[in-house]
């Protein structure tokens, strides 16, 4: 029921640069048909676990890690780099028990029971892989591609490409923890060097959902002051040769008169019946706050936002290196049933067949242990989950070595994940350029890389 | 090529989303290392590249395991481009209104908001535009006050902040707060004021320390910097790396930072020339973890590693030991060359790529566009300039005017063609909104210098920031200080600032964009800030005239847009007045209303 493309894109009508008013003429002419082929997934919803979920604990069973635990690893696996020097720890056995789920028999630990509910619905990738063992590198490379600050992010790379299918709503929207404090900050949804307006704009629950948003102004009293810039613009531009900055200026005041009403409306969950608030956890205060943005989530897929992010965790979130049971035990209570929630509602609504979600950090945790019972980072094998349009479901990809310390088979990098989900919405990553400096920049960068292939449906 | 080549915005009219296969070589340096390190294996031993191009043209780039061994030699043919040569002289040109043939002028009152807000940043006084409407003939002594006020400075060092990649935290996670950066630009504010000689101004921040005046290599240490950064050697890497690609699109001109990983594709700058320009600045950087950069350049004696190549820009891969040499392209290298003589070689008169590239910066500052369309690169991926001659006669009028920038601007805006009538509009930027609003309710707090000052964030924002990062300044009277003054935090920009378009400070940013955006509106229409800002206009107005409406939207026309409104104006102005009182809450609020809309309105926000 999610609203129907129309043909004024948001490119059109919010986003016009000086520069780049050639290219939004062009957006235009081919708002039909933006993608380079047919997508299978139009829109995406990102849950992003803040801090570095642990594969070992979560996703990826580790029997030799039980084995070993306690015993240093072996000295074959040569020298680890970590960011606490935590290489010659001992191994930390997996601290709750894996059990097979579904028909597929995918194995999820017993941290995550709503979640493995859903075993069937998974393409449980467990061979990803990044380049920084530091937080705000890796949060910036696994959206931006790059471990460097400043480049655009996957979700302004997909406005850019595809705009939004609404012409009252952003086309990337943002919906951080509210605990704030994310390691790196708004450049993880930044647009870097694409323009301003394909940037992710954040939004939160309640009356305020956009910044300035409100009106202190009833929305008579308000009309009436827009009316008189409006015949203002008008009498100033009669007085000037034709030109489309100007009027582009005009066209984004009614926009953002639009967007007023727009945005509270995809926000007001008052409407929502208790089933689904049930559905969510949205009845019970351990959930009530990551599931409202995780049906919030739903609410603007619905209203054709094209990429919805949304953060679990503040500064620290799932950064388990004290004690992983204590940590895992807080975070997934607070987002396993609304995660799971969000996609049985999004299967009953017909939705999950063309919205791509993401699970995932921005790496995972190291098999030895720090300080006894955590663990510290580890970009070098971890597992991110994909549902929904054009992957396999009840599907396991890829894996990583004995300990879980690096991805061994079938190996995905974080390129390659971009360039899979590009091309699940129907964006080749080579073709979607932007020129900087007498060069076509790219998500993906420099280096090959690929589209995993064998996880698509 | 690394991440760190400075944005270009200009460029957006080039993108193409639907163009064929292309290579980009967006790799960032730690990357370039990690993916040919370990990624791809096989790209560690020497071989060829082929990218290509959206002009189907391929380019093979050398990638080498010796780049000082394979190092390409400089040929003739590379030294034709246009922007390597040595200025050319048009015989019996003396102005600029030898070159562009005069249009017709502008109206005193357009004029005087124009050289206004390009010389201070703010727009005039009415007092200033009836002063000025009265004698046009007192044009260069009104352009001689603006250059000697001090606003001149606080307006124009924005600019050179940009180019600087200037904030005052580091960025990354913590992104911890530099306590000394303002000292910097205050010297920046201040070198402009005093009128600096142009090229002590841009020698300082390369070598200061070296010439007895330190402050200014504040410049060298404006990039972002993660002192927590696990490996040293790799911080100091990037940071060396930042450094030498900023001062070569900066002080050159080009995209020198394309170098670091591999010879540059298009211009004859090679990977060792790269290496040998940072030479220059090896001795500066010596991290100690966690400890921040800066504010200033110092030379390190002890424990400075031998400068090298890194082979694929890989810190982990150091190559030949090489000497510090200005690149190759550009002749010999005195013996015994440091750092001093670098930024002498680069700002001299003899180095025409640093004139024409300062040239087409100030053309761009006052015009809107360069005349070279792409600021940061003269190289071959840039544009040829649209008046090359014009460009040559302005670099050398640098030196000839004994290197006077406000000299400069006053050969500028004292020609007919920057007087005339049709010049491009250019949009305020945020930084400029924000003085004016605040200026033209007489609220502007004019005191200079010192630390920068920490405005109040919406409370949507400030939630989002770690502990300790959202303290305000206590003295709500410094909150209406100059933008030039508030506390630039890398990792958040100002609301207001950033929607329209400030650059991010992660790298040199040498022209910026201009989106037009909803979020905009909402800001301008909606915040605190909008309506504390019509707020005290009205109430001042009112207080002056009363219920007189004809006076009333005179005086705030006045104010605002520094003309005189029509009289179709000033009857939509008092039937508006009269409805909206009925709307809100009395007549003072329906002023204040009128005065929102005059500064949302188009004319308010771009300069003709």
């Amino acid at each position: 029921m999610h609203t129907a493309p129309t043909t004024l894109s948001r490119r059109r009508l919010l986003g016009t640069t000086a520069m780049g008013l050639s290219s939004v003429a062009l957006s235009s002419l081919m708002a039909e048909s933006r993608s380079h082929f047919p997508a299978k997934a139009k829109r995406v919803i990102w849950l992003f676990m803040h801090g570095g979920p642990s594969h070992v604990d979560l996703f990826d069973p580790k029997p030799e890690l039980i084995r070993h635990a306690g015993k240093l690893l072996p000295e074959s696996y040569g020298t680890v780099e970590t960011r606490r020097k935590v290489a010659q720890n001992p191994l930390l056995a997996p601290v709750k028990l894996f059990r097979k789920h579904g028909q597929s028999g995918i194995e999820i630990s017993d941290f995550l029971p709503h979640m493995a509910g859903i075993a069937d619905e998974m393409c449980v990738i467990r061979s990803c892989h990044g380049d920084s063992v530091n937080h705000p590198q890796s949060v910036y490379q696994m959206n931006t591609g790059s471990i460097q600050m400043g480049k655009p992010s996957l979700g302004s790379w997909v406005s850019y490409g595809l705009g939004s299918e609404n012409a009252d709503m952003p086309a990337f929207v943002v919906l951080p923890d509210p605990g704030g404090g994310l390691k790196g900050g708004p450049p993880a949804w930044g647009s870097g060097f694409l323009p301003a307006t394909y940037q992710g704009t954040t939004m939160r629950a309640g009356d305020n959902p956009i910044l300035h948003l409100q009106s202190p102004q009833s929305s008579a009293r308000q009309r009436a002051t827009l009316d008189l810039i409006q015949q203002m613009n008008a009498q100033h531009q009669a007085k000037r040769e034709a030109d489309s900055e100007l009027d582009a200026r005009i066209r984004a005041y009614e926009l953002a008169f639009r967007m007023q009403s727009a945005a509270p409306e995809a926000v007001d969950i008052s409407r929502e019946t208790e089933a689904t608030k049930h559905l969510y956890g949205i009845d019970d205060p351990t959930t009530k706050e990551f599931g409202t943005r995780c049906l919030l989530a739903r609410r603007m897929i619905e209203r054709g936002v094209r990429f919805v992010q949304l953060y679990s965790g503040d500064t620290n979130g799932w950064d388990a290196h004290e004690n992983v049971m204590k940590n895992h035990t807080e975070y997934c209570a607070r987002t396993d049933k609304p995660v799971a929630g969000l996609i049985r509602d999004l299967k009953q609504r017909g939705l999950l067949e063309d919205t791509l979600v993401i699970w995932g950090g921005e790496f995972g945790r190291m098999p030895m242990s720090e300080k006894g019972v955590g663990r510290d980072h580890n970009p070098w094998g971890y597992t991110t989950v994909l549902f929904g349009a054009g992957v396999k479901h009840g599907h396991v990809h890829g894996a990583t070595d004995d300990f879980g310390l690096r991805a061994s088979e079938d190996k995905v990098h974080i390129h390659d994940l971009h360039a899979t989900i590009l091309h699940l919405l129907g964006l080749d990553h080579d073709r979607l350029t932007f020129r900087l400096n007498g060069l076509d920049q790219k998500l993906t960068g420099v280096e090959e890389c690929h589209v995993v292939k064998n996880i698509l449906a | 090529m690394n991440a760190r080549i400075h944005r270009r915005g200009a460029e957006g009219q080039r993108s193409r989303v639907f163009s064929k296969t292309i290579l980009c070589l967006s790799a960032p340096l730690p990357l370039c290392g990690k993916i040919f390190g370990t990624k791809h294996a096989l790209f560690s031993i020497g071989f060829s590249l082929l990218l290509c191009l959206s002009n189907a043209r391929a380019v093979a780039i050398h990638v080498s395991a010796d780049p000082v061994k394979d190092e390409p030699k400089i040929t003739e043919k590379d030294r034709e481009h246009w922007a390597f040569k040595p200025l050319q002289t048009t015989p019996g040109k003396t102005s600029i209104d030898d070159f562009i043939a005069p249009q017709p002028h502008a109206d005193p009152a357009t004029l005087i908001r124009r050289v206004t807000f390009d010389l201070t940043g703010l727009p005039p006084t009415p007092e200033e535009v009836s002063a000025f409407i009265l004698h046009p003939s007192s044009f260069e002594s009104v352009v001689d006050q603006l250059l000697a006020s001090p606003r001149y400075g606080e307006h124009w060092a924005q600019w050179w902040l940009d180019l600087a990649r200037f904030a005052e935290t580091d960025g990354y996670e913590y992104d911890a707060e530099r306590n000394r950066a303002w000292q910097y630009r205050d010297w920046v504010i201040n070198a402009l004021n005093n009128d600096l000689p142009f090229d002590e101004f841009v020698q300082k921040q390369i070598a200061g320390d070296l010439m007895g005046d330190e402050t200014g290599t504040g410049f060298l240490f404006a990039c972002p910097d993660m002192p927590d950064l696990n490996n040293q050697n790799e911080r100091r890497h990037v940071l060396l790396n930042d450094i030498t690609t900023t001062v070569g699109s900066v002080g050159l001109g080009l995209t020198v930072g394309c170098a670091q990983c591999h010879d540059h594709p298009y211009d004859p700058i090679s990977q060792a020339d790269f290496y040998r320009l940072r030479a220059f600045f090896d001795n500066t950087v010596l991290p100690k973890e966690r400890k921040p950069l800066g504010p200033s350049a110092r030379v390190f004696i002890e424990g400075v590693p031998a400068s090298t190549v890194f082979v694929r820009g890989d810190f982990k891969r150091p190559g030949a030991t090489i000497q510090p040499s200005f690149p190759r392209l550009f002749g010999e290298t005195p013996p015994n060359s440091d750092r001093a003589t670098l930024a002498k070689w680069i700002a001299s008169k003899d180095n025409a790529i640093f004139l024409r590239t300062m040239a087409n910066r100030l053309w761009q500052q006052h015009f809107g566009q360069p005349l070279a369309a792409i600021p940061g690169d003269l190289g071959h991926q840039g544009e040829a300039p649209t008046n090359p001659a014009l460009l040559d006669w302005l670099a050398a009028e640098l030196p000839r005017q004994k290197w006077s920038l406000k000299k400069l601007h006053k050969v500028i805006v004292m020609s007919k063609h920057y007087q005339q009538v049709a010049l491009p509009r250019k949009r305020l930027t945020g930084e400029m909104l924000r003085d004016a609003m605040l200026s033209v309710s007489g609220q502007l707090n004019l005191k200079t210098g010192g630390p920068g000052v920490k405005l109040p964030l919406p409370k949507e924002i400030s939630d989002t920031l770690l502990k300790k990062q959202h303290e305000v300044n206590p003295d709500a009277t410094e909150h209406n200080r100059r933008s030039i003054h508030t506390f630039a935090r890398r990792n958040l920009r100002h609301p207001l600032f950033e929607l329209f378009d400030r650059p991010d400070a992660q790298m040199s940013c040498a022209r910026r964009n201009e989106s037009t955006t909803a979020p905009q509106a909402l800001m301008l229409l909606n915040s605190e800030f909008a309506h504390t800002i019509t707020a005290k206009l009205a109430a001042d107005l009112n207080a002056t005239h009363g219920s007189d409406a004809t006076a009333l939207i005179t005086d705030a026309t006045l104010l605002c847009l520094s003309r005189q409104p029509t009289k179709q104006e000033v009857e939509a102005g008092q039937k508006f007045l009269q409805k909206q009182t009925a709307l809100a809450p009395d007549f003072q609020a329906a002023l204040a209303d009128y005065c929102l809309a005059l500064l949302n309105s188009n004319e308010f926000v771009y300069v003709d």
